[in-house]
């Protein structure tokens, strides 16, 4: 899991490798948006990796880069490296790359009815996946195309590859695109918030279901959402990411107990929790940062209790948190963590740091950073 | 907020009296003629006294938002009555009076969609005023910038478009309209669900100020109910156009007594990890029914776990549970309300509650 190989728990090699993938829109007249900024991160087999943030905050931009689905006409990818086994997707073909997606990795979009086609029968569509990888017939695949689709928990598969999908639930058509998804079998699968738009019922269900597949079947999943509570539930290890970057990267227990990075800690205090009932809630002052705009230190600062001067200068690497620094108790090696001045253990109660006199440094007078934040 | 009012020892605000909302599905162009009804809500009765947040929680088609936007006035009941200080506003007998219908606001969804784009917010927040004749322009103007700042915005916001704000600041101006009129009542429809996180409790903490400073009452509608027991001093839970259970805030969370709110409870993730580790869950089979033809009897017995634990008996399918208490102030439609095993919603209570193993 850490960056410079010292990861003695993974058994296995990663599945998927991103190394410092920057991704760059350009919406005319000169803006650039930094959508992603240098992010890397590894994913093992049978792992669940979650990767949260707020919209705008890069999370689907970084899925749809790693499928290279991103726009052509406004978004390049600046830099960085995606390893799939020992491919650099970055470096394929579109050609090599179709090959790929469905087959060895899948998403799972957010809206189950965009991503189907209404004009097609649920079979056509399911079926059409495994014509597309493999030199089957119409009926074998619709056959194949039912036996998914009983695994997926839809009743009666066979008499269901002929119906539509406006005559499905929100629930089922779920189910349908992680039957498509799940098709072939890939080694990686992408969940870009798989369970938005269903209600908590159904989304159980689609939850229990994601997770009974990667254990069965050894797929990888790379969950995107905003909801920590199914973070919590679904995942190994967390992402926190803002404006782009990832600020802070640890096992999901840990972040949940000893969130370290301000933002993250801001997060989880501005979400109700059942144990503090009546107490208002803490919100994180001010709003997420325009990216076209790029601050030159620290995204966060602007909105943070604990910015120091060099916050307003020089954005932090991820690295694991300094053993000098860091004055609140132990962590395990997973953590890491891209701030100059993290929370201590003691703050995370109170949110706010505990350090008599501290106030957090004002924006520098030489103008350093480019434009408003708000 | 924390006093918890309940509704024996106040007289109520709002009242809703066996409610029904149905809408009719048609068939044919030239001879249209109706073929069924959606039976979105379906007989329901309901309190909220002055100062008082009830949630209401259930699933999509529930009904929830059809009961808003009736108790608003943007939909006629088709039975029952819906009484505003005892006081019919809307349903059998109810006055026109827009005085009166100005005293319940509601605060919708998307923020996005029910701000006139074309507009400069200061001409939404000011249209309640203009349609009910409230002061003359200068003194609609001036209304207008001390709204804005109720909500946290600043004057010069007025001048803005909607596109220009960002979506918690449209949504504090959605607010601002709702407050304009002086309401007594605000309907609050997923008002904080289309937010992120950091922002959405900036919302909940501006809502529960304002109620502490002008007493008002809310009708909060949402599906996240980590959200509701934030908020509400007692919650209504909805399922198939008519509440199945209704209880304090804290007392629902902890002790549910009908199997459908156990089982949403279960099903909703807890930001806590270990508590994710160790919890029981109930997941529920299949989808909620077709509210145009509600299952006979027990409208969650298609679904419910509790009647198969029991050996699915009868009465379920056959006979309409009666809505029982089974506390003060608790009560709930099931006929095996008392057999609901006890400490099932531990699994929401979150990280202090040791989870039964």
């Amino acid at each position: 899991m850490s960056e410079d190989g010292q990861a003695p728990v993974a058994v296995t090699d990663p599945v998927l490798r991103v190394r410092d993938l920057s991704v760059r829109f350009d919406s005319g007249r000169n803006v650039v948006v930094h959508a992603v900024n240098s992010v890397s991160f590894d994913l093992e087999a049978s792992g669940a990796l979650g990767l949260v943030g707020e919209s705008g905050s890069g999370k689907s931009v970084t899925s749809l880069a790693i499928l290279r689905l991103l726009p052509p006409a406004t978004a390049r990818i600046a830099a960085g490296e995606v390893w799939l086994g020992d491919r650099n997707l970055i470096r394929l073909s579109d050609r090599e790359m179709r090959g790929l997606r469905g087959k060895e990795i899948s998403l799972v979009p957010q809206d189950p009815m965009s991503g189907l086609n209404p004009v097609l029968t649920i079979g056509e569509q399911v079926a059409e996946t495994l014509r597309a990888h493999e030199d089957v017939r119409w009926r074998e695949a619709r056959h194949r195309a039912a036996e998914l689709l009983g695994t997926v928990g839809i009743p009666r598969p066979g008499d269901q590859l002929k119906r539509y999908p406006h005559q499905f639930s929100g629930g089922m058509r779920q189910r349908v695109l992680i039957a498509i998804a799940l098709a072939l079998r890939p080694t990686l699968l992408i969940a870009d918030e798989p369970t938005t738009a269903l209600d908590v019922t159904v989304q159980a269900q689609v939850l229990e279901l994601l997770h009974q597949l990667t254990v069965e079947r050894g797929t990888a999943i790379l969950l995107i959402s905003h909801d920590l509570g199914i973070m919590a539930r679904m995942t190994q290890r967390i992402m926190v990411m803002y404006a782009g970057h990832i600020v802070e990267s640890a096992p999901t227990e840990e972040i949940f107990a000893r969130p370290s990075h301000p933002y993250t800690v801001g997060l989880l205090r501005s979400i109700p929790r059942v144990a503090g009932v009546g107490r208002p809630l803490t919100p994180i002052a001010g709003s997420p940062p325009v990216l076209d705009q790029v601050p030159r230190g620290c995204p966060f600062a602007p909105r943070c209790a604990w910015a120091l001067d060099v916050c307003w200068r020089e954005m932090p690497p991820l690295a694991p948190p300094d053993a000098i620094s860091f004055s609140g108790g132990p962590r395990s090696g997973g953590h890491l963590l891209a701030c100059h001045n993290p929370v201590a253990a003691d703050e995370v109660e109170g949110g706010k740091p505990l350090q008599p006199g501290f106030r957090p440094a004002p924006p520098p007078e030489d103008g350093l950073v480019t434009g408003e934040t708000m | 907020m924390t006093a918890s009012p309940t509704s024996a020892s106040e007289p109520a605000l709002l009242e809703l009296r066996d409610v029904r909302v149905y809408f009719p599905i048609t068939r044919g162009i030239v001879f249209r003629r109706t073929v069924g009804q959606v039976h979105a809500v379906d007989g329901l009765s309901l309190n909220l006294a002055k100062g008082e947040t009830v949630g209401l929680v259930g699933e999509s088609g529930s009904g929830k938002t059809t009961l808003g936007r009736a108790i608003v006035g943007l939909l006629p009941p088709t039975s029952g009555t819906i009484l505003f200080r005892g006081r019919p506003v809307a349903g059998k007998g109810a006055a026109s009076d827009r005085a009166e219908r100005a005293q319940l606001q509601m605060v919708f969804q998307d923020p996005t969609a029910s701000l006139d784009p074309k507009w400069r917010v200061g001409a939404s927040i000011a249209e309640p005023l203009r349609v009910n004749h409230v002061g003359t322009t200068a003194e609609r103007r001036q209304r207008v910038r001390d709204l804005l700042e109720v909500v946290g915005l600043s004057p010069g916001h007025a001048q803005r478009y909607p596109h220009e704000l960002s979506g918690g600041q449209r949504q504090r101006v959605g607010l601002a309209r709702a407050l304009a009129l002086n309401p007594a009542v605000i309907v609050a429809d997923e008002a904080v669900s289309a937010l992120d996180v950091s922002i959405r409790a900036q919302v909940i903490n501006l809502l529960q100020q304002l109620q502490n400073e002008l007493n008002l009452s809310y009708l909060f509608i949402a599906h996240d109910l980590a959200v509701v027991r934030h908020l509400s001093d007692r919650v209504a839970v909805m399922y198939l156009g008519q509440i199945v259970e209704q209880a304090a805030a804290a007392n629902l969370y902890v002790d549910p007594r009908h199997p459908y709110t156990v089982s949403l409870l279960s099903a909703v993730p807890v930001p806590d990890p270990t508590v994710e580790a160790r919890r029981r869950r109930i997941v529920l089979p299949g989808d909620p029914p077709n509210p145009a033809s509600p299952p006979p009897g027990c409208r969650f017995h298609t679904r419910c776990w509790l009647r198969k634990q029991l050996g699915n008996p009868e009465r379920c399918a056959e006979e309409e549970p009666e809505h029982q208490e089974v506390s003060a102030g608790h009560t709930a439609a099931c006929h095996y309300a008392h057999e609901v095993p006890g400490n099932v919603g531990l699994s929401t209570v979150g990280p202090t509650v040791e989870p039964a193993s």
